[in-house]
């Protein structure tokens, strides 16, 4: 069994043994939504970051007696996996405010309160200004204050300093798995990437570098991902963590090698910068590193590092994935297909629930672009 | 040499034979309860018309919603790429494609060798497309073929939701409910679903050279309004329009039997 099978499984399960030795330990376990919020303070306050995701969802129908079907599938099924009690092994939810969806999320998740213990807010600039980079200082500061009551605990910057250099370490191997995809011969499919994301965002740090330190050593050995490419491609958006959607842009012949998705290298670029302020080096990370469409202020810059990140990677084509009334993706689907176009570079959006159905008509739409693609060249 | 198109929609399944760049026999009929089924009885039909044996087809290609599960099929191409070649092979000035099939409408722009350059189509929502027209002409009381032709006797069309086929068959009913004549809610159903059209339109560029396809543009009432509604006259196609699909799947097997016999990779 090589250490892909494992990390599927990982990726594929709400729950796991890492989780449970570790509570065993004394360390509990915090879910978090976004990639802004610092898993470092986290892990300093002794706790294990868990990223919220609705793996395993059976549906909606919980979800939907809170939520209204004009909500994005997203948070409908994270909210009825939660009512349904998949989430009871939480010891509480920093939640934080990536878009209205999220926020409701936050307000109904309170109301209902499922065992998930405590449930706190962190509330993120829209921007990456100064002055937006003093608010989210003083917002650390504050989700500081609160985990270190909460835990009994003191975050010195001693332990800020270990956490960053663990999460720095996972982002390193990360970073250079994801890297490896820029040979003509891709070692690792998006799926298989998109599953060692899953997966090692609900692990301890530390199991999650020994977890990539393995599948390295797979890649270095000369792994080859076999299906042959007939497309290259880049894929970004919101929300996106179903495998099998990846399956399906991958088994109509394309294979993803770059992404700026959450679950991608939205997580993994960008260290953080070793200083004297563990919380301001935190802050200038997390609020500046590669932005999602919440960050209204940094368009032109998201679309700059797709051009540069298609043209690194030689994609021949970008996917733009957008959940069924993401407030978030509707501008910018819209403003990047104007301005890739621009640039010659082929894309198409890909609108879709969570884990939804209406593959048919999916398929009709990807192999359709892969042939306009092609026909291109 | 002979090549085969096949294409199995959600509501027809058509097929088209191809010898010398010339259509040797073509046929289409309702789906049957599979795709296999489908494309077997259709299949038959058309090799009963030329007189052929299946071991007589050079390539055969499959498209539609069913094109993956063919067995006999040796390659598939999307419905939007047939689509765009088998229109380009009936008439050499289209360029731009509007289809209306049984669930979905698609407006494709192809380059001067009907190639594929541009595409956008429906989404999940049925509104617009040859489904929704036969509720609608249930609700109507009319048969399917009779709606254009009621349509065509308007001249006042009433006003129809364009936005989703459920909110188009409740107006539908409240008018019928109302007393208004039928001719008119025929024209208020055939504007709406041209308005709908030409709103999906809108989101590619369009070039010279428009044509209609699918089994919806045998709606004369229908085609006179996505014609006023985009303010152009549509190319005239030499060959059945709804069978574009399976004439473009019959024209992508002979490109891949002579990319087979020139050695390239299948
Ligand atoms: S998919 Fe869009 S709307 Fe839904 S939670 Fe994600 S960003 Fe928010």
């Amino acid at each position: 069994m090589t250490i892909f099978n494992e990390i599927r499984q990982l990726a594929q399960s709400t729950s796991n043994d890492y989780l449970t030795r570790a509570r065993h330990r004394g360390h509990p376990t915090v879910g978090y939504f976004c990639s802004y919020v610092p898993e470092e303070m986290i892990h300093a306050a002794g706790a294990v970051p868990y990223r919220m995701r609705a793996v395993g969802s059976e549906g909606t129908s919980l979800g939907d007696t809170y939520f209204s079907s004009a909500n994005c599938s997203f948070v409908r099924r994270v909210l009825d996996k939660g009512l349904r009690g998949d989430f009871d092994f939480l010891d509480g939810i920093v939640f934080m405010n990536g878009c209205d969806h999220n926020r409701r999320l936050f307000d109904n998740w309170s109301y209902a309160h499922p065992d998930t213990g405590f449930n706190y807010m962190l509330f993120v600039p829209h921007g990456r200004s100064e002055a937006c980079l003093a608010q989210y200082g003083n917002e650390l500061a504050k989700l500081g204050r609160f985990l270190e009551e909460r835990f009994d605990t003191e975050l010195t910057a001693e332990k800020l300093w270990n956490s960053v250099a663990l999460y720095n370490r996972k982002r390193a191997l990360l970073q250079e798995i994801a890297d490896s995809r820029r040979s003509a011969v891709v070692p690792i499919s998006g799926t298989e990437f998109l599953s060692l994301m899953l997966a090692v965002s609900v692990v301890p740090v530390e199991d999650a570098i020994a977890l990539l330190e393995q599948a390295l050593a797979e890649i270095r050995a000369g792994r080859i991902h076999t299906e042959q490419a007939v497309l290259r491609l880049f894929v970004t958006g919101s929300c996106l963590e179903e495998l099998s959607h990846l399956e399906l842009l991958e088994s109509a012949g394309g294979v993803v090698v770059a992404d700026a998705i959450c679950l991608g290298a939205r997580y993994f670029e960008r260290p953080v910068q070793v200083g004297r302020d563990p919380l301001a080096a935190l802050g200038e990370r997390y609020l500046r590193n590669l932005s999602c469409p919440r960050m209204m202020d940094d368009v032109a810059g998201r679309i700059a590092h797709v051009r540069e990140r298609v043209s690194d990677f030689g994609a021949d084509a970008v996917i733009l994935e957008k959940l069924e009334f993401c407030s978030m993706m509707s501008g910018e689907s819209y403003i990047s297909s104007h301005e890739l176009r621009k640039f010659d570079i082929p894309s198409i959006t890909l609108t879709r629930e969570l884990y939804g159905g209406g593959v048919g008509q999916l398929k009709t739409r990807i192999q359709a672009f892969y042939e306009k693609v092609i026909n291109r060249s | 040499m002979i090549f085969a198109g096949i294409d199995i929609g959600s509501l027809t399944a058509k097929a088209v034979l191809l010898r010398h760049g010339k259509v040797i026999a073509s046929h289409f009929e309702p789906v049957k309860a599979t795709s296999l089924a489908s494309a077997d009885h259709v299949m038959g039909r058309v090799l009963a018309q030329a007189g052929l044996r299946i071991e007589e087809i050079s390539l055969t290609c499959s498209t539609g919603y069913g094109r993956l599960e063919i067995p006999f099929a040796d390659c598939n191409r999307s419905e939007v790429s047939c689509h765009g070649l088998g229109t380009f092979f009936s008439n050499k000035s289209v360029r731009t494609i509007i289809d209306i099939g049984g669930q979905d409408c698609k407006v494709v722009v192809i380059d001067s060798h009907g190639m594929v350059e541009d595409f956008v189509m429906n989404d999940k929502c049925a509104a617009g497309t040859g489904r929704s027209l036969e509720i609608l002409a249930r609700t109507l009381g009319v048969e399917l073929a009779d709606l254009g032709r009621f349509a065509l006797r308007s001249r006042r069309p009433l006003p129809v939701s364009n936005k989703c086929s459920i909110f188009m068959e409740l107006d539908v009913m409240q008018l019928l409910y109302q007393g208004k004549r039928r001719e008119n809610i025929a024209h208020g159903i055939t504007v709406s679903i041209a308005r709908r059209i030409a709103s999906l339109t809108g989101k590619v560029t369009l070039q010279k050279g428009i044509c209609i396809s699918g089994g919806v543009s045998k709606n004369a009432a229908v085609v006179r309004d996505i014609e006023q509604a985009i303010g152009v006259t549509f190319t005239p196609l030499a060959h059945d329009p709804q069978l574009m699909g399976a004439l473009g799947a019959a024209c992508f097997a002979e490109k891949e039997y002579r990319r087979r016999m020139e050695g390239g990779k299948s």
